[in-house]
């Protein structure tokens, strides 16, 4: 997790001190195993989370605020009350629930279509590439619809939530894509 | 933290000294004064405790040892309490020059201390293994325990199929709960099982609370969230004013899972009072009973008990 330590230096050129970055996708994607990466934290004890969690990644004075909201059908309505102000949306699907890409599709093109998240960046976590089952990162980009996106700079990353592969990389892209604040 | 650094260096000088002026004005060894002088349960246990990992005599350090391999193994179990600990006793006896004849109240009360310490470390290895085993719906004992729970949850009412809407009806998350367990792993299910079976009332009232339209929660998804809770719990050593304070049980898995029944009516408790807008207050108010138990749980004369009070709200 060293890598992203160093990327996290890099943000300091943004005179910003926080940014909100917003995960989403269906249960059982890998948000909380995402967000404990950031945090470089232990992702071996992930429970499903009821409510949302919150962690504050900071480094050299920068705060990066990321929101990890529940995301079993009940607690979806609520999603939308976490919209204001998100600087990034990071979406993750698990790569290996084909039964499920259809539902999670549905959901993001529901996501981008709102006002509040009207042209906020979007970065697709493709998880658990690790599992012989899962979909490559551009066929779920093709089933998601990704290149239809006219309105928002997006971006996809194949990654395994668990070991960190690929969570470095997105955040990259999180950095060199973050939005100008007025 | 300079100061506290300070402190514990001195201790490490100090504490031979001052165990040797009590000693001297006493005529007891420390064992022998927390066995007489601090109540039975967790306060005497933790102190026994303390005492021996802070002992220097070598003869001591070998007790502690041979017993963390006795453990490593999985054999202190009570069959075997005589042939393993009556020679750890005896060298502790020889040790500290104490006559079991003139001093018959200490071996029984050491024993007993003796018996918790190392029951919760084997449970801490044994609930480790639970955890470490994910639940695998090719398992057949697996899904068998998870059937049991509906129909233990939901009697009278047979799941239409194994994959289905339905488990939500019991606080899963979609339509197979085999995901749900994650990072808990078979623990989660074990957890919410004795729940459901050993306390069918307090389960079906929890769960009917769970089930309310306005304060509604997801009962087995906080089931599994309050595993984890129980889990860290027992692993940082808070559970043992719990464990060491029941009177009628060492630590074992059963005891385990007690706890954890007395932290979900608990839970439940202060998830209604709290009159939570919806789920999305649960990290607060999930924080907030964390910190309520750790409270509790630092004070070594804590009991607990399910006070059952079926209530209708």
């Amino acid at each position: 997790m060293m890598g992203l330590l160093s990327i996290l230096k890099k943000l300091r050129s943004n005179p910003e001190k926080e940014l909100r970055l917003l995960l989403l996708g269906l249960d059982n994607a890998g948000k909380t195993t995402i967000l404990r990466q950031l945090a470089s934290e232990d992702v071996s004890h992930v429970t499903p989370t009821a409510g949302f969690n919150i962690k504050s990644v900071l480094s050299n004075g920068f705060k990066l605020n990321v929101w990890d909201i529940g995301g079993q059908r009940k607690i979806r309505p609520y999603w939308r009350n976490y919209f204001e102000n998100t600087d990034i949306l990071i979406y993750v699907v698990d790569c290996s629930d084909h039964q499920r890409l259809e539902e999670t599709s549905l959901e993001l093109t529901e996501l981008l279509q709102d006002d509040k998240l009207r042209g906020v960046p979007l970065l697709v976590y493709a998880n658990k590439q690790d599992l012989a089952s899962a979909l490559p990162a551009s066929e779920v980009a093709q089933l998601l619809g990704l290149h239809l996106i006219r309105d928002r700079t997006w971006q996809i990353q194949a990654c395994v939530a668990t070991d960190g592969t690929g969570i470095k990389e997105g955040m990259e892209w999180v950095c060199k894509n973050m939005p100008t604040k007025k | 933290m300079v100061f506290f650094n300070l402190w514990s260096v001195l201790q490490w000088y100090l504490r031979p000294f001052i165990k040797w002026f009590l000693r001297k004005t006493t005529k007891l060894c420390e064992l022998q004064r927390i066995c007489y002088g601090d109540r039975a349960g967790a306060e005497r246990t933790c102190n026994i405790e303390k005492s021996l990992m802070l002992s220097r005599t070598r003869d001591v350090k070998e007790v502690v040892s041979f017993l963390d391999s006795i453990v490593k193994e999985r054999r202190f179990i009570s069959s075997q309490f005589h042939q393993i600990l009556d020679p750890s006793i005896n060298i502790i006896l020889r040790v500290k020059k104490i006559n079991p004849k003139l001093h018959d109240a200490f071996v029984p009360s050491f024993r007993r201390s003796l018996q918790q310490i190392w029951s919760y470390r084997q449970l801490v290895d044994e609930i480790e293994d639970l955890r470490r085993t994910q639940f695998d719906s090719n398992n057949l004992d697996h899904e068998d325990k998870l059937l049991k729970l509906w129909d233990l949850l939901v009697p009278n009412n047979p799941l239409e199929a194994r994959v289905t809407k339905e488990w939500q009806y019991i606080g899963f998350q979609g339509d197979d709960p085999k995901t749900d367990f994650r990072g808990m792993g078979l623990l989660g299910l074990e957890n919410l099982l004795y729940f459901a079976s050993e306390y069918p009332e307090v389960s079906s009232h929890v769960l009917s609370h769970s089930r309310h339209p306005k304060y509604g929660y997801t009962f087995a998804i906080v089931g599994i969230n309050l595993t984890s809770m129980a889990y860290y719990l027992l692993k940082d050593g808070s559970a043992k004013t719990y464990m060491f304070n029941a009177k009628q049980y060492l630590p074992c898995i059963n005891l385990f899972h007690k706890f954890y029944c007395y932290l979900f009516y608990e839970f439940d408790k202060l998830w209604i009072e709290s009159k939570p807008e919806n789920i999305m207050e649960f990290s607060v108010i999930f924080k907030k009973f964390e910190n309520a138990i750790h409270t509790e749980l630092a004070d070594p004369a804590s009991v607990f008990r399910i006070n059952i009070e079926v209530d209708t709200i």
